[in-house]
């Protein structure tokens, strides 16, 4: 509402107060955990299903993930990054380490199929919000090989390795596009 | 597939993704620790990586919430990072050991276990073995072994921990399951706690695919305890924080 003077930070960081709620968390308050689930519960959850698929194991990392911010809340130093960043690590480490064990590499075929049909599908969904669309703004500015390194990975769930066979591109090619990838998604986002 | 010299700088990208095996993510990690610049540069790429979930945003089942937010209510919480080791040690010691878990279970016949030649082991549909030819000869010393008894119990939060435990070889080799994932700056290590002590059994390997290879502890005395705590990766010479399991090891019983 107020206007905003040259060098003000013009809205909160995502998740500023996620640190803030994560304090709370850390000294035992269940109401601060109540709210943390209620502002970013949707966020765990939707990243972890996207990964791991199969509802019902959805349901059971997400819940790994909320009690691991339960119980290690203390141990989040921000020095080492943003609140949000710790969580959706948390959450997508999860989900990704449950992939990986239980999944043989024999229905990773019908993962990138399903990985790659419904990414459209989501993103209509959400597309309506703001975060949601810069987000898919600056996913569309990467290249298309770029694009498919990034996602295949994180909303897939594969190691660089895999992206790279799946792409059948070389293994170099893959790391460097992960990384040239993100650089560019993280600049069109601070941009904003 | 180890990083090859040269420019692990390329691995940030894969590396934010949560793209890298175990292996590489080791070593990426080491690398990070002497270098400045490049936590910087991780750091702003797993925030990038962190805001793809904004498109995948979705409501979780109702229920989920009650079933969470009771579970924490009921969940003890990790302390902070202590400096002081000395202070959280006293802590620690005065409050003793939790009681152990009960058991989920205890399984005596074995004969199973000698497929140990083939390299892999299965002990249940969770936990299979993979042995590696350094310490088949010590593993398979506990594992036929005539008094070979397995038990699992299951950690605080997540992940389980399963003993072949045989008395006659004082001895038993432990495989641990989808435990938390620790910063490379941390290890689980294992204790023996009984009547003879406390002692240090040595840290747990590194996970792959949220598998532990199988670590062999000897030295096991009757009425020994079997504990976890997480540690600084150079281990501590006592424990520094409440074990994330405790396991009774199923004693010998005189009578029976």
């Amino acid at each position: 509402m107020t206007a905003e003077l040259p060098g003000e930070r013009p809205r909160a960081a995502p998740g500023g107060d996620l640190a803030g709620l994560l304090a709370l968390v850390a000294r035992g308050d269940e109401a601060a955990f109540a709210g943390l689930y209620d502002r970013f519960g949707t966020l765990v959850f939707g990243l972890v299903r996207r990964v791991v698929k199969d509802p019902a194991q959805a349901e059971e990392v997400t819940q790994e993930v909320l009690l691991d911010v339960w119980r290690t809340a203390a141990r989040f130093d921000p020095h080492q990054g943003s609140a949000r960043s710790w969580l959706m690590t948390l959450a997508h480490r999860r989900a990704v380490d449950r992939v990986r064990s239980a999944q043989a590499s024999a229905d990773r075929e019908s993962r990138v199929a399903v990985a790659t049909a419904d990414y459209d599908v989501v993103v209509e969904e959400v597309e309506a919000r703001l975060d949601a669309q810069r987000v898919r703004r600056c996913l569309d500015a990467l290249t298309e090989l770029q694009r498919e390194a990034v996602t295949l990975a994180y909303y897939g769930g594969y190691t660089y390795r895999e992206v790279a066979a799946l792409l059948g591109v070389a293994v170099g090619t893959v790391k460097t596009r992960m990384r040239d990838g993100l650089i560019r998604l993280r600049d069109c986002l601070g941009a904003d | 597939m180890r990083l090859r010299r040269g420019d692990p700088h390329t691995l940030a990208g894969a590396y934010a993704l949560d793209a890298l095996s175990d292996a590489d993510r080791d070593s990426f990690e080491r690398h990070l620790v002497g270098c400045e610049a490049c936590r910087a540069e991780a750091a702003g790429l797993r925030d990038a990586a962190g805001r793809l979930a904004e498109v995948t945003a979705a409501q979780p089942p109702p229920w989920l919430r009650g079933q969470v937010l009771a579970e924490a209510a009921r969940t003890r919480q990790q302390p902070p990072p202590v400096r002081e080791r000395q202070r959280a040690r006293r802590t620690w010691l005065g409050v003793g050991w939790p009681p152990a878990p009960r058991l989920a279970g205890a399984i005596a016949g074995l004969a199973m276990l000698v497929a140990l030649g083939l390299g892999t082991l299965v002990l249940s549909t969770q936990h299979t073995l993979r042995v590696d030819q350094a310490h088949s000869g010590e593993i398979a010393a506990v594992l036929n072994a005539p008094d070979a008894t397995m038990t699992t119990a299951h950690a605080r939060i997540h992940g389980s921990v399963t003993v072949v435990m045989s008395h006659a070889a004082r001895a038993l080799v432990l495989t641990a399951a989808r435990l938390p994932a620790l910063p490379s700056t941390e290890c689980y290590q294992v204790w023996l706690m009984g009547p003879r002590g406390m002692r240090s059994a040595g840290r747990l390997p590194p996970a792959r695919h949220g598998m532990t290879a199988p670590m062999v502890v000897s030295g096991v005395a009757d009425g020994d305890r079997m504990g976890l705590t997480v540690e600084p990766a150079g281990m501590s010479r006592r424990p520094t924080t409440p074990p994330v399991l405790m396991m009774a090891l199923s004693t010998n019983d005189p009578g029976g």
